[in-house]
Formats: C-alpha cells, structure tokens, sequence
C-alpha cells in the first residue's frame, strides 16, 4: 500500500503562488474577501509562509516557503478529535470528514503548522465563479474545519481506473492540483514507501529537511534546501 | 423553630402536582409536537412525482431488458443514469400496449417534451460512489443497494436515502477499506 508523500524544492520554488491558486480552484474554496482577510478569516490550504533569512545588515533576505498540510506520520490534530472526524488512513492521508465535524478547533489549535482553517461563514463567489465548482470536492458548511486533503479526490478516481484496469495503484497514478501547477517543477508527489520513486531519491538526498522535525510529527511533506550547508546536489 | 417547621410542612404538597403538571405539559406539548410532524410529513424523505408511472416489472420480467439497456452508464462510470427520451423512442415510437401511461409517454415523446426522471436513490453530496466501481469491480448486483426494484409495478414516491452504515457493513463484510478518504471527499 502506497504511503503518500510530497517533496518541495525551495532551491527552486520561485514563490510564485501558481499552487496556492490552483489549490483554489481545486478544491473550491470560496473567496474571502477584503474584511475577512483582514481578520485572519480567509481560507487557503497550500499558503507562502514568510521566513527571514541572513542578517540584517549583511544578508537580508526573505525566503517564502509553500505550506500544505503535513500529512503527519503522528498527527496531532487527529488526537484531539473529539467526534473522529479527523483521522489518518492507511495511505497516510490526514483525513477531515466535514459532515462529522463539530467546529470546535482544538486541531486548529493543536497542529503546529497552523494549517487548519475554520469556516466562520458559508462559502461565497463572486459571479459567476460559483457555477464552475469542482464536483468532485464537496463545498464546507459553515463551522467546519478543513485543510489540505492531498486531493483525496483525485486519489479517488486514480483508485477507480486503477481497479477497473485491474492492477494496484501505484506511485505517479496521481498527483494533488498544486504539484501538476508547479512552473518551476520545484514540486514532487508520489509513493515514499517504493524505493524506485521520486520523492523516495529526493527524501534521502543532503538537501532533505522537515518542518519542525523535533516535535516528532515526522512529516510526509519534505522540503529541500541547500541552504548554509552548501551541499551540492 | 416552629415557625419554620410549619411553613416548610405546608409549601409541601404544593410544591409536588406543580412538577407533575409541568412533565405532563412537557409530554403533552412533545407528543403534539410529534403528532403534526408526522401528518405534515417533517420526519418522512422528500416526496417524488415522476413524469410517467413506469413499471419496471413490466420491462425487466415480462420482457427480459436489463438494468443496462436504459441505465446505460453504470458500467463505465460513476453515476448510472437516468433514461433520456431518444431510449424510450426506440420502442414506444408508436404504442406497444394499452395502458395509460404508455399512451401518456408516446404523446410526450411526439411533442417532443423532455422526460425528466428524478433521482430516487441519492448520497449526500461529500460522499464519493463509483457505480462502475462497485458493478464491473466488485461484481455487486443492483439489488444489493437498491432492493428488488425488478419486481416493483410503479414507481416509489419517496427518496431513499442511503446511510453510511449500509456502505461500512458491506466493505467490512468483504474486507474492504473503510479509511475516510475511500469515501468521503
């Protein structure tokens, strides 16, 4: 069984935000607006997190680094749970069941990368951008929690062709809408648990880092820089 | 003291059929409540009217068609399909029988009026079903989910809606997935 897995190229990611607007439009997530981004309500799931590199004076420089949700191996969110309408799956997709949620945040709260949004209202489009919704993702309630699901759906129906096809699924049957999007192909997505794939190579490389790596979530979305090591890869 | 005594030995008993008839008022009320639920419909699935009263015993038993020759899609794909006008046309071009509601259906197909069957059958909108999946894959028989619709002479008049234990019982039956994400989106 597959273990999905994501890897980010920073030396090569140009912050061009294409994943975060695909990611959008794939998932249908409604459009927040001026006030409500303004309090902190807008929603994104893939979002470009800003982190100041060098020193002032000497280097400045500011790195802006993708953020999906982790996938964790040990999740926190789903320990908090209350309803299990959050879970992890074989595959290794951190789950959220909309129609089990109960809005009450303690995942929000718990997931140290902060990327779970609340849906304070019900979702809106600007005309006429409501009427080109995906129907393969399902449109959040108000007072749910949502994330980055790795585009289960799209996992769904690499699944479905798989078994009518009559083989397994296997690594590259599917890659989530901000991978495809990726110009600068600083992107991988694939099967961390089969040796001959992509991101198993790029995991194991001298570039390969985690967020937070000592909170022992052990992450399945894995970052590559060079960064002050210099190595060359 | 005895002052005392006395006042709490006689707000006693009134204290008591207070508590009886507010339960009573409480059961009352919940049972009305209940009772003009149930005669306006409230607790029942959504009423359906179709276009025509089709009688599916008429053509899967006395005539041998199979679920495929008008639900012509759950085969290949997701969903299965409802009959459009043009499959229809193919036999009831001209009248085959008597019964009124052929006679109802060969008129609307002359005037060419769309035939616009309502979905009977549906899953709420974050679940994922690939009836191909089930059908050619798993080899499941219609009957499993939808009953013995084979056998039925009119059409139900409400929506069934299927629930997530009919699909967990049955992948737990045949030692399939029940992760979240097999379903759910």
């Amino acid at each position: 069984m597959a273990r999905w897995g994501m890897v980010i190229d920073l030396d090569r990611c140009t912050a061009c935000q294409a994943c975060v607007v695909a990611c959008q439009v794939e998932n249908n997530i409604p459009v927040a607006g001026q006030s409500d981004s303004d309090r902190g309500r807008g929603i994104s799931w893939i979002r470009l997190a800003p982190f100041n590199e060098g020193e002032h004076g000497t280097r400045p420089g500011l790195r802006l680094v993708p953020i999906p949700c982790m996938h964790c191996e040990k999740p926190p969110c789903t320990k908090v749970c209350p309803v299990k309408a959050t879970s992890i799956g074989k595959e290794g997709i951190v789950a959220q069941v909309y129609a089990r949620c109960i809005g009450c945040r303690y995942c929000t709260t718990a997931c140290p990368y902060t990327v779970r949004r609340f849906n304070w209202k019900l979702p809106e489009w600007p005309d006429p951008m409501g009427e080109g919704l995906s129907p393969d993702v399902s449109v959040r309630p108000r007072g749910v929690v949502e994330k980055c699901s790795f585009c289960h759906h799209r996992l769904q129906n690499a699944r479905d062709k798989a078994a009518i096809e009559g083989r397994a699924l296997r690594d590259g049957d599917y890659m989530p809408a901000c991978v495809e999007s990726c110009p600068a192909e600083a992107m991988f997505f694939g099967d961390l648990d089969d040796p001959r794939s992509v991101v198993t190579r790029l995991e194991a490389g001298p570039r390969a880092f985690r967020l937070l790596e000592e909170l022992g979530t052990k992450p399945k979305v894995i970052y590559l820089s060079k960064g002050e090591s210099g190595a060359d890869v | 003291m005895p002052f005392c005594e006395t006042a709490m030995t006689s707000s006693e008993p009134e204290r008591v059929p207070d508590r009886r008839l507010a339960i009573a008022v409480f059961a009352v009320s919940f049972c009305a409540a209940a009772a003009i639920g149930f005669v306006t419909g409230q607790f029942r699935s959504p009423s359906v009217d179709q276009p025509i009263a089709f009688n599916h015993r008429k053509h899967v038993i006395d005539n041998q068609l199979g679920c495929s020759t008008c639900h012509t899609f759950y085969e290949t794909e997701t969903f299965s399909g409802l009959p459009a006008s043009d499959i229809c046309s193919t036999c009831h071009a001209e009248p085959l029988g008597k019964s009124a509601g052929e006679a109802k259906l060969v008129k609307m197909l002359k005037e060419q009026q769309p035939l616009v069957w309502k979905s009977l059958f549906q899953e709420p909108l974050h679940v994922f079903f690939s009836h191909r999946r089930h059908v050619v894959k798993a080899g499941i028989r219609c009957e499993r989910c939808h009953g013995n619709f084979a056998l039925t002479t009119s059409p139900p008049r409400r929506v069934r809606r299927l629930k997530m234990a009919d699909c967990i019982g049955c992948h737990e039956e045949r030692n399939v997935s029940v992760d979240c994400t097999t379903c759910h989106r």
